[in-house]
């Protein structure tokens, strides 16, 4: 990806202009593409990321065979290499408090306060994605063999990049919960990996599942179970060891606030299916570098970040863009966030010198 | 400029076996076009979605129906709007196969893909392919896209191939 699509070479010296410093929190799409465009325009750009290599979920979690990591390296590699992006990686940055934790969090060495970038830099822009997994909040989801689509995939790309030792475990019998993205990629790495039987269980029907039917058909082709309308109920382990998990049969009833039928349980309709290793796929949250509210900045109670139009915060001086602030969506929605924040980001900067 | 029998010196192809529709090619194009996309996912009844924009045609009807000259070929060979000389009557529209020009409804001319002209005058590539994530699509001479798309299928059959082999031994 070019990202610096917009422009040959940096700018020579903007007058004035290279003083700005502007630090972009998360090297995802939206992070991205704000920097290849403000280095563009000529600022001086420090990224921030807590994985080893910026690039977000299209490095760390979408499959290689959809996305070629060469393609995002070599884009990563310009920045810094010929517009002098500099990359911070392996630090995670966080209000003042102590950080929460998020997923993918494994190979942090440093934590940087918010708090100080927004005093060092001229301008902040928050691009941190959605970096926690949705969970069923079920009995006997605590333990081992139940795990996040985003935590298995994750684990699985760093586990091959070599950053750690061990594989993520798969067992024989998987039972993957959901039927978007998520899902999907994450049957597909679970079959594999080599398990014997990977199920897809979702609680609406194939038509509703966002990952859409193409996609699933496609899974099905390549040996993964569908089974539609269930929802789980309960993990079942023997000691501590998962066994299986309970669904409960569902049906469709009226659309919901999201358009779509709303699955309604079906009373007594439970029943039990083997498994040894469940991947929970229901959705991400946004991860704010920070709890609810900072600096003036506010996150929903989804943890999105609140923006106006122009993508500015409650600060002054901060921006956000990108999934923090939609909640999950696609790359092409965070490039077009990262890069028309960026350009909110110019104006502002551009104006205020004029003064 | 050129005419319809000059050399055409690039292509756009997208690969749609690649494709994931991400949208990034139509957020691009939005941005350098300040709001209004000529490449656009459309989602089709089986939940694929693809992007759709001007094929640029070797033999462009758009070009042959067009009462005024606007619109035109350029020396690299992408089909253009020449808004100076449009009418905005549109029969370029009802001459294309893929419904790709669309009437600007503040400029009253037919607006489409130009390839980026702007960006390819200071020497850089279209937007859409320069930011593709999957690298989806290909652009470039002519002769050159076919090799790459060629390669890609010569891949996926050895793959098919091997996979074939493996299921069965
Ligand atoms: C399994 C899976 C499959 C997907 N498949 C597709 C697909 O096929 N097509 C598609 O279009 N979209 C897909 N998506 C969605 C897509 O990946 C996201 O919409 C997109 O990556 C969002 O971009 P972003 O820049 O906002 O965030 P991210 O890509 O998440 O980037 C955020 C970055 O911020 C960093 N970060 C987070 N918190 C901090 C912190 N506190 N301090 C420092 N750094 C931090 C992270 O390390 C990361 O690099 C998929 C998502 C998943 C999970």
């Amino acid at each position: 990806m070019k990202f610096t699509f917009m422009c040959k070479e940096p700018p020579s010296i903007v007058p004035g202009r290279g003083r700005y410093k502007i630090a972009i929190v998360g090297g995802g799409p939206a992070g991205l593409s704000a920097a290849g465009y403000l280095a563009c325009r000529g600022y001086e750009v420090h990224v921030y990321d807590k994985q080893p290599l910026p690039g977000g979920l299209m490095l760390f979690a979408i499959p290689e065979e959809r996305i070629p990591p060469e393609n995002i390296l070599e884009g990563i590699e310009e920045l810094r290499d010929k517009f002098n992006v500099e990359f911070i990686t392996k630090t995670k940055v966080f209000g003042d408090s102590k950080p929460r934790e998020d997923e993918g969090d494994k190979l942090v060495e440093r934590i940087v306060s918010l708090k100080d970038l927004v005093d060092k830099y001229d301008a902040v822009l928050i691009t941190t994605g959605t970096w926690r997994s949705r969970r069923l909040h079920c009995p006997g989801e605590e333990g081992p063999g139940v795990m996040s689509a985003l935590e298995f995939l994750y684990e699985l790309r760093i586990y091959n990049k070599g950053y750690i030792p061990h594989k993520p475990h798969i067992g024989n019998r998987v039972v993957v919960i959901g039927g978007g993205l998520s899902a999907v990629d994450a049957a597909m790495e679970a079959l594999n990996q080599g398990a014997k039987e990977v199920i897809m269980a979702y609680r609406r029907t194939i038509k509703q599942a966002p990952a859409g039917v193409y996609e699933i058909r496609k899974l099905i082709n390549r040996g993964v179970k569908w089974m539609e309308l269930v929802s789980p109920t309960r993990i079942i382990r023997e000691n501590n060891r998962v066994k299986g998990i309970e669904l409960q049969k569902m049906k469709l009833g009226e659309p919901d606030e999201s358009g779509r039928p709303r699955p309604i349980p079906i009373p007594g309709s439970e029943f039990i299916l083997d498994a040894d290793t469940i991947i929970e796929a229901i959705g991400e949250i946004a991860t704010p570098p920070f709890e609810n509210e900072y600096l003036g900045v506010k996150a929903d109670r989804r943890g999105r970040i609140q923006v106006d139009e122009r993508f500015r915060t409650g600060n002054p001086k901060i921006w956000a863009a990108g999934d923090v602030v939609t909640g999950p969506s696609l790359i092409g929605s965070a490039v077009k966030q990262g890069l028309y924040a960026a350009k909110s980001i110019h104006l502002e900067l551009t104006s205020k010198k004029l003064v | 400029m050129a005419s319809q029998s000059d050399p055409i010196t690039f292509l756009r192809y997208i690969d749609l076996d690649r494709c994931m529709g991400c949208g990034t090619c139509e957020s691009v194009c939005d941005f350098i076009h300040d709001g209004k996309p000529f490449i656009k996912i459309y989602e089709t009844s089986i939940g694929v979605k693809i992007p759709l924009s001007c094929m640029h045609c070797s033999k462009a009807p758009c070009i042959e129906v067009c009462p005024t000259g606007a619109m035109r070929r350029d020396e690299s060979g992408a089909v253009y709007v020449d808004p100076m000389k449009c009418i905005g009557c549109m029969a370029c529209l009802y001459a294309c196969p893929f419904g790709v020009p669309e009437l600007d409804p503040d400029l009253r001319v037919s607006t489409k893909c130009d390839l980026c002209m702007d960006l390819r005058r200071q020497g850089l590539e279209p937007a859409c392919y320069a930011m593709c994530p999957a690298r989806a699509i290909i652009y470039g001479e002519p002769r050159k896209v076919s090799d790459e798309i060629r390669h890609r299928r010569a891949e996926q059959l050895v793959r098919a191939r091997l996979e074939g082999m493996i299921t069965l031994g």
